[in-house]
């Protein structure tokens, strides 16, 4: 089943088709681009760790950073892996795993055929063995300790850790050395055929290419998947946070920190509403056209690396400032204040009226890149919306709309700050 | 798209050039202040991009000028210093939606055009000084940008290698300055350094966008018009031979990975653009891809690293190869990297990687044309290695690159210093 999902006010659109096979396509071709970005993705992410599928009896309990550690296997096959195939068609090729999804993905210029049909092959056919297995402990290993060393990794989970007490995305994606040492073959081809069935993807393509070849690849290389519903399962989560502070210390110059605040989730297409509105809360609170920001930017508190960010996923949200300072508890007590004063107060309408306009031509200027098109296109499809709602939630958002995410997402006593300090 | 780049002269020194792509939806325009990069300079210099993003005389208060953007549908202003070869390159820029997506007709594109050149020409200067205690608070952030090198390990350990490879070469110096000449800025000192900088920095503004650039070119040429200035040709950096003995430096620190880095030099007199295809190739082939010899070897036979890379820099000279592994690899990584060095230079590499890593650069040239910041980086190395040649050209040119060019250019890297940033302790908590 094939249908055109447009946008007036852009004056674009892109396709979606329901492939027999069980997979969902979005297909945007872009004139005038030279490109090509594709991404075959997977509703599978680094929270999944408790789950079944309706043939299972019970669920099962994987290790931390199994998702993350299968992405890095799906690249091999018994002939040799991903990479030198795509080596030969001229594509870049890449993967990432994130909280909720992992996607595979190429851009290229030419040989567009030869890509997609590599990536449509290998991530439909996993080889994984022990050996295998094993190498990748060493590389993965290598790739966590190298984290261990980044300050803006340690201080967002170090964040996360403090607003979530039991939800898995307290938890590195990449797991632990400990975590991936307990890996093995059989446990990745369970959770392989759990989540890599073909109903719980996607395939997203932006740019420089031609939709039937798409489609003609699908029909030869995917087989029906069978019908399948996952259930997850993820331990209680309090609203409260579980810690209000939280500092490490590793070698760097100033300190950084991330002041967050638990929001309270919906479902999937409601936090990514939410996520478009928070950045508009966020800008009015303390963007740089507030005047908090003057305030605390001329007293040296904040410097240009100052900025802030919302973590929307199926089940939660987070709205967040962060940036390096020498008081970071300073620049949290202020904004603290700050929210706690305009949920008494209101949000000034001008404030509402600026922010919402900068917004707009943010979202508008989002639909500007073939890598952004698919981006967009797989984040609004796990979601459960399409695309060119993302504008039009801003260019419909009300005062009223951002005074309820106000009450609901930005409490000061459900805000919790994480700094990194530099070691003595 | 040919992406012709229209390039009209506004007076000694100063271009306007524009590329424009009706397939995009904003433009952007930047003004680049491109100057000598030296010792003494270097932190008076930075510091002026980030005081001009702070205000102008025609919007002095910065929150005022931050709504001003927000009414421009969030148009981004943005500040930058960066280093190519003997340069140092200050920029003031502003992005924005086209003007076709104006709710009420605004003509977006020219607001930005006036409000950038306000930016970069009438700053906050009086009585030949920038205000003091903004000049105190953007000297911070100089003096945090440099004490910030240390906070990425890789690109520290890099920087590093270059300080001790090239120590009295341009290369090693720091786009910021040291903290001694960062502490040293005041707001006369600024204002003087800005000053030389609209008088002798060669400008290079560009318009990279789906709009049309004539409103903005007028808006420049206006400001130009009979201005007397100086300007000068662009060099690359002189290269300097390997030493006969290789140098070794180590660093510790509480870290979980240890960095390693190789500074190579490329011997040669490239003194165009084409003369440098053949050794980005043989970059390439050698750490450039993720079928590349080293991301091969030493990540995936050996195990031994995450990442592997290589990259040469054109305006230097310089390859530096880094991995990031576990101490005791140390010597391992470093043999294995050097064998596969040696593999380049007999030719022991097949056809088939060569044509792989071929195709590789071509769609990588070619993508560029896809975004802003990519048509606008590509053409001002282009101006500054005195090229015109275009990413497709480029692209092109890239598939003619013979085996026997690669190797004889892996026959001119040789090995200088290497640095080795060590982990002690276990984990840093």
């Amino acid at each position: 089943m094939k249908n055109t999902v447009k946008s007036n006010r852009l004056g674009e659109s892109y396709l979606r088709v329901e492939h027999p096979s069980g997979l969902t396509m979005l297909l945007c071709p872009m004139k005038g681009f030279s490109s090509a970005y594709a991404m075959f993705g997977t509703k599978y992410g680094s929270v999944d760790t408790t789950f079944k599928t309706d043939a299972d009896e019970d669920y099962i309990t994987v290790p931390e950073g199994i998702a993350h550690f299968l992405e890095h296997k799906l690249f091999e096959s018994e002939d040799g892996d991903a990479f030198a195939r795509y080596a030969a068609t001229g594509a870049s090729a890449n993967a990432y795993t994130s909280f909720d999804r992992t996607a595979y993905l190429f851009s290229c210029t030419e040989n567009f055929k030869e890509s997609m049909e590599i990536l449509l092959d290998f991530v439909t056919h996993p080889y994984f063995t022990q050996q295998t297995v094993e190498k990748e402990q060493g590389i993965i290993g290598q790739e966590i300790r190298m984290y261990d060393d980044v300050a803006d990794w340690r201080v967002m989970f170090g964040l996360l850790g403090s607003l979530y007490h039991n939800h898995p995305v307290r938890i590195d994606i990449a797991g632990t050395v400990e975590s991936i040492a307990q890996i093995d073959a059989d446990l990745l081809y369970r959770c392989y055929n759990t989540f890599y069935n073909l109903r719980n993807m996607v395939l997203v393509v932006a740019g420089n290419f031609d939709p039937d070849v798409v489609i003609k690849l699908a029909d030869k290389i995917l087989k029906p998947a069978p019908p399948m519903s996952i259930s997850r399962k993820s331990p209680p989560e309090p609203d409260t946070v579980a810690k209000t502070r939280t500092e490490v210390s590793l070698p760097i110059s100033m300190p950084v920190f991330q002041l967050g605040f638990k929001g309270t989730p919906g479902d999937a297409a409601r936090n990514l509403k939410s996520q478009v509105e928070n950045e508009i809360l966020l800008e009015i609170i303390a963007g740089e056209s507030s005047h908090l920001y003057r305030r605390l930017y001329d007293q040296g508190l904040i410097n240009a690396t100052f900025s802030f960010e919302v973590m929307a996923g199926r089940d939660y949200l987070a709205s967040l400032y962060e940036g390096e300072s020498r008081d970071p508890d300073a620049v949290a007590a202020a904004i603290r204040q700050e929210v706690a004063r305009l949920r008494a107060e209101g949000i000034d309408p001008e404030d509402f009226a600026r922010c919402k306009r900068a917004a707009y031509g943010r979202y508008i200027g989002m639909f500007a890149k073939v890598e952004a098109i698919a981006g967009l296109m797989m984040l609004a499809e796990f979601a459960g919306v399409d695309m060119y709602e993302f504008p039009e939630w801003v260019a419909n958002v009300t005062l009223e709309d951002l005074t309820l995410r106000l009450q609901q997402d930005f409490d000061p006593e459900r805000s919790a700050l994480s700094v990194v300090t530099p070691s003595k | 798209m040919s992406h012709r780049l229209d390039r009209v002269q506004l007076a000694e020194g100063v271009f306007f050039s524009a590329v424009t792509d009706p397939k995009f939806k904003h433009n952007r325009i930047s003004v680049n202040f491109i100057t000598p990069l030296t010792a003494e300079t270097a932190s008076d210099n930075a510091v002026v991009p980030f005081l001009l993003r702070r205000g102008c005389k025609s919007r002095p208060d910065y929150t005022a000028l931050e709504r001003r953007l927000c009414q421009l549908y969030g148009a981004g202003l943005d500040a930058d210093v960066l280093h190519f070869g003997k340069y140092q390159m200050l920029s003031v820029s502003i992005q924005c939606v086209d003007d076709r997506f104006a709710l009420e007709g605004e003509t977006i594109t020219r607001d930005c055009a006036a409000l950038l050149a306000d930016i970069a020409f009438d700053p906050c200067i009086t009585a030949g000084s920038f205000d003091e205690a903004a000049t105190a608070r953007e000297r911070q952030f100089i003096l945090d940008s440099i004490a910030a090198e240390i906070n990425e390990k890789r690109s520290y350990a890099l920087l590093r290698c270059k300080q001790e490879m090239c120590a009295g070469e341009p290369a090693a110096l720091r786009k910021y300055g040291t903290a001694e000449t960062a502490a040293a800025i005041t707001g006369q000192s600024a204002a003087a350094a800005y000053r030389n900088l609209a008088d002798n920095a060669n400008i290079e503004i560009m318009f990279v966008g789906a709009g049309d650039p004539q409103a903005a070119l007028v808006i420049f040429q206006e400001l130009f018009g009979g201005m007397h200035r100086s300007s000068f040709a662009y060099e690359l950096c002189q290269r300097m031979p390997a030493p006969q003995q290789v140098r070794e430096h180590v660093e510790e620190m509480e870290l979980a990975q240890s960095k390693l880095v190789l500074g190579l030099r490329v011997d040669g007199d490239e003194e165009d653009y084409a003369a440098l295809r053949p050794i980005r190739v043989m970059t390439a082939l050698y750490g450039g891809t993720p079928f590349s010899r080293l991301f091969n070897h030493v990540r995936e036979k050996l195990s031994l690293c995450y990442y592997c890379a290589a990259r040469y820099d054109g305006a230097t000279g310089l390859m530096m190869v880094d991995c990031g592994i576990e101490s005791e690899n140390k010597q391992k990584a470093q043999d294995e990297i050097l064998a596969q060095l040696k593999v380049m230079q007999e030719g022991g590499f097949t056809d088939e990687e060569l044509q792989s890593t071929r195709l590789a650069l071509r769609g990588a040239m070619k993508s560029t044309t896809d975004s802003l910041g990519g048509i606008e980086s590509w053409y001002l190395v282009q101006i500054l290695m005195n090229s015109e040649v275009s990413p497709h050209q480029n692209a092109e040119a890239m598939s003619d690159i013979t085996r026997e060019q690669v190797i004889e250019a892996a026959n001119r890297v040789h090995l200088d210093t290497v640095f080795f940033l060590k982990a002690k302790g276990g984990d840093a908590q």
